[in-house]
């Protein structure tokens, strides 16, 4: 500091003054920044060297940094460094890391499978990632589902079957549900009288009377409900039919109201419209079995699993 | 050795410097009041209220454009034709053209702040307004050229002050940026809306060719250009090298245009142009430095005014938060350090530090200076200003901290692989990793609030204790007239 104090008397200005008071003092640079900005020099050609960076001609200078990385035709390369390699390098690590396990799995059984800690850790992170990429657009991050559109997988009403064997069929196959429009064949009077008796089966409220109408119509030959839903109305789930005694809705919006009025149009409209929007692609040919069969198992462990 | 007099208000065009100043003020609050709000929006998500019109996207773009283009851009206004008629000793060139920036720079920033609430935007950052509001500031831009170059060309001093070249550089930098980033075409001429004339990568490169620079000679050049008239004005003391002068203003303008594409690291950018830009980014360290060695060491000698001198307090850590971005910058510019603090909150971290602590920190320093020369009568509180500046530097340590633990968590959950070679967090995961820090942030930006409300209130008192001050002094003298 003092020495700095003497340098600057020492040191003359410029020799202008603007403004009044203001001037300049002429000190030379400072030697450690010109020196250090000799180093940032050296640190440029040196990057410049390892990294690709001038173009040239038409392309580029590559750099000497090389990546080696197989693509996804299961071919090696090696490039010159750039982002996508390097990508490929990491994804490269990670199906390293994953292969011991999915070969493993290909030959276990879901006995086997559950009995496995280590295999269960696996299915936990890859099941994890697997269902997020794929499954979580739909049946949304925590696979709650959602009413209306697609089918809530944490609880224990299984439209198809919850047993690992039809879990992994529902994600190999995919699902088309259907039901026809009664609109179209029935009157109003009657459709009122069936959503009442569907929610007597949920213990919703309804209107007795109309209930019981409903309850003939149901298993008579006129609406003819009991031939997919079954004569107790606990669906089959070979055919995928919903089970209407258990107040668990997919496709009416029953829990969105608090009116019982509400709950029963809500009913009305599914009786009235029928259904033809229960799709689930398949997952064959996108999925590996392998990789089906991680999905299978995360999605039974989700809470409802047979 | 030619000492020049000490000019009075009547000499000069203080009119429109005051009214910039006053302004500048105006815009901060608003403009950091509304980061406050964002900033409490990602702590606390109720306050969007649901509504399209309260929404984080819309109000990105009003606290930046109010902060950067508000506040900053009437300080630099307010200083630049301040340092030009003083070191030029001459009036600007034209009164009718100096007022006409001030009310086209005051439409152009309330139009694009109301255009972005109701939803219109580029989607460029920084330059978010759409092509009527972009016209509008070209030709506040031009004119401010004109009057610029038109007031040094009348300059009654042989040499022009190096403020001034950093001004200079600012300003045409800023309309060669503003003109080619904003190249458009509206879809017709009643609408709003329009599309950039470039697309895919290059819209992208142009962009932050554009941001980057902006940052550099908006929000780095024009402030060493304040930098440099009032730092050596406050200190009383003359500035420590003309020759680091030179060397790092033409150093830094040769850099910094090559350097933008390091904002888009880790993109569809080709390779070669991001290490290019990375090492540039590094050559940039030392001519960046060579503004703060200059103004700090300007300092040697008079240290002692730290202690004393509230004012001077905030320009030393105005540089020393200026030396501290210009070298945690360069480093985020190397690939491998990007990689984690890409897309991460150290990214807002690091631009805040330059932000509040270079940029605002500076202006502060600046206008506090300039205020009571203005008003011909002294700070109406030093004590408000010791506030503001404690509560300013607490606020921006609380902000850059909670930031650069946040990003550095953001960056080492993102590319977590756990033992199966699978990520092992999903981004929600980190989302909520993020919530103690985002009201840390909120918190310190509400310090920083505090001291500019502080400031903001010690203007208007200062301008009201001027007024009463002169019309005493006229009163005064037309008693002794009506005597005689």
């Amino acid at each position: 500091m003092s020495e700095q104090k003497l340098q600057s008397q020492t040191v003359q200005t410029t020799g202008h003054a603007w403004d009044g008071d203001l001037q300049e003092y002429n000190n030379p640079l400072p030697v450690w920044w010109v020196y250090t900005f000799y180093v940032t020099v050296a640190f440029a050609l040196v990057y410049w060297t390892i990294y690709p960076s001038w173009p040239f001609g038409k392309g580029w200078i590559g750099g000497v940094s090389n990546i080696t990385y197989v693509n996804s035709e299961g071919e090696t390369k090696t490039h010159s460094w750039n982002t996508r390699a390097l990508l490929m390098e990491d994804l490269n690590k990670a199906a390293a890391a994953q292969k011991p396990y999915f070969d493993k799995i290909a030959g276990m059984s879901y006995a086997e499978i559950a009995k496995d800690p280590d295999m269960n850790g696996f299915i936990l992170s890859s099941g994890k990632a697997l269902f997020a990429d794929n499954c979580a657009p739909c049946h949304q991050a925590g696979g709650q589902g959602k009413i209306g559109f697609f089918p809530n997988l944490t609880d224990d009403d299984w439209l198809y079957g919850g047993t690992f064997d039809k879990i992994n069929e529902t994600i190999t196959g995919g699902r088309h549900g259907y039901m026809p429009a009664f609109g179209e064949v029935l009157t109003g009077e009657q459709i009122d009288d069936l959503a009442n008796y569907v929610a007597s089966l949920s213990g919703i409220g309804h209107d007795a009377a109309k209930a019981a109408a409903g309850n003939t119509l149901f298993h008579g030959e006129t609406a003819a409900c009991y031939y997919c839903h079954g004569a107790d109305a606990k669906g089959r789930q070979v055919i995928g039919s919903a089970n209407l005694t258990d107040n668990i809705w997919l496709w009416a919006n029953v829990p969105g109201t608090d009116s019982a009025a509400g709950k029963v149009a809500a009913i009305r409209g599914v009786i009235t419209g029928g259904l033809n929007k229960g799709v689930m692609p398949t997952w064959a040919g996108r999925l590996s079995p392998e990789q089906i069969k991680v999905l299978t198992v995360y999605v039974h462990e989700l809470g409802g699993g047979q | 050795m030619a000492v020049t007099t000490y000019s009075g208000a009547e000499q000069y065009n203080f009119e429109v410097v005051k009214k910039f100043a006053v302004m500048s003020l105006v815009w901060a609050v608003v403009g950091m009041f509304v980061g406050v709000y964002i900033a409490s929006e990602l702590a606390w998500p109720f306050l969007n209220f649901d509504s399209p019109y309260f929404s984080f996207g819309r109000f990105r773009p009003v606290h930046t454009t109010s902060v950067i283009f508000g506040f900053g851009g009437s300080a630099l206004f307010a200083t630049s034709y301040y340092v030009v008629q003083r070191t030029c000793q001459t009036r600007l060139i034209s009164d009718g053209m100096a007022s006409f920036t001030f009310w086209g720079w005051m439409a152009a920033i309330a139009l694009a702040d109301f255009s972005y609430v109701l939803g219109y935007t580029q989607s460029r950052e920084y330059a978010e307004m759409e092509w009527p509001i972009d016209i509008l500031i070209e030709i506040v831009w031009v004119t401010y050229l004109i009057l610029f170059v038109g007031t040094i060309m009348r300059r009654k001093q042989p040499h022009i002050y190096v403020a001034n070249w950093f001004y200079l550089a600012f300003i045409l930098a800023t309309a060669l940026l503003h003109t080619f980033n904003n190249l458009a075409m509206p879809i017709n001429l009643f609408s709003m809306k329009s599309y950039s004339l470039f697309s895919g990568v290059q819209d992208a490169m142009t962009q932050w060719w554009y941001g980057h620079n902006a940052v550099g000679f908006f929000l780095t050049a024009a402030f060493l250009g304040m930098m440099y008239y009032f730092v050596p004005k406050q200190a009383g003391r003359p500035i420590y090298s003309y020759r680091l002068s030179i060397v790092h203003f033409w150093a830094l303008g040769f850099m910094y245009m090559w350097v933008g594409a390091h904002h888009l690291h880790w993109t569809a950018l080709p390779d070669w142009t991001s290490s290019l830009a990375a090492a540039f980014s590094i050559l940039l360290l030392m001519p960046s430095w060579g503004g703060m060695i200059n103004g700090i060491m300007t300092l040697s000698g008079a240290w002692d005014k730290l202690r004393t001198d509230p004012i001077m307090r905030f320009m030393i850590v105005a540089l020393s938060f200026y030396g501290m971005s210009t070298f945690e910058g360069p480093m985020m510019s190397l690939k491998e350090v990007n990689a984690l603090s890409h897309y991460t909150d150290w990214t807002v971290g690091h631009v805040h530090s330059g932000a509040l602590g270079w940029v605002a920190m500076i202006s502060f320093g600046s206008l506090y200076h300039m205020m009571p020369k203005l008003w011909d009568t002294k700070m109406y509180s030093r004590k408000l200003i010791e506030w503001h500046f404690w509560l300013a530097t607490i606020g921006i340590v609380l902000y850059i901290v909670a930031m650069w633990i946040s990003g550095i968590t953001q960056g080492l959950m993102w590319r977590a692989f756990d033992q199966f070679g699978n990520l092992q967090y999903s981004f929600v995961e980190s989302v909520a990793a993020m919530h103690p820090f985002y009201a840390m942030r909120a918190i310190g930006g509400m310090f920083f609030l505090t001291g500019a409300v502080l400031m903001a209130f010690n203007m208007l008192m200062t301008i009201r204790q001027g007024k009463r001050e002169s019309a005493a002094l006229e009163a005064r003298l037309a008693a002794k007239l009506a005597h005689a």
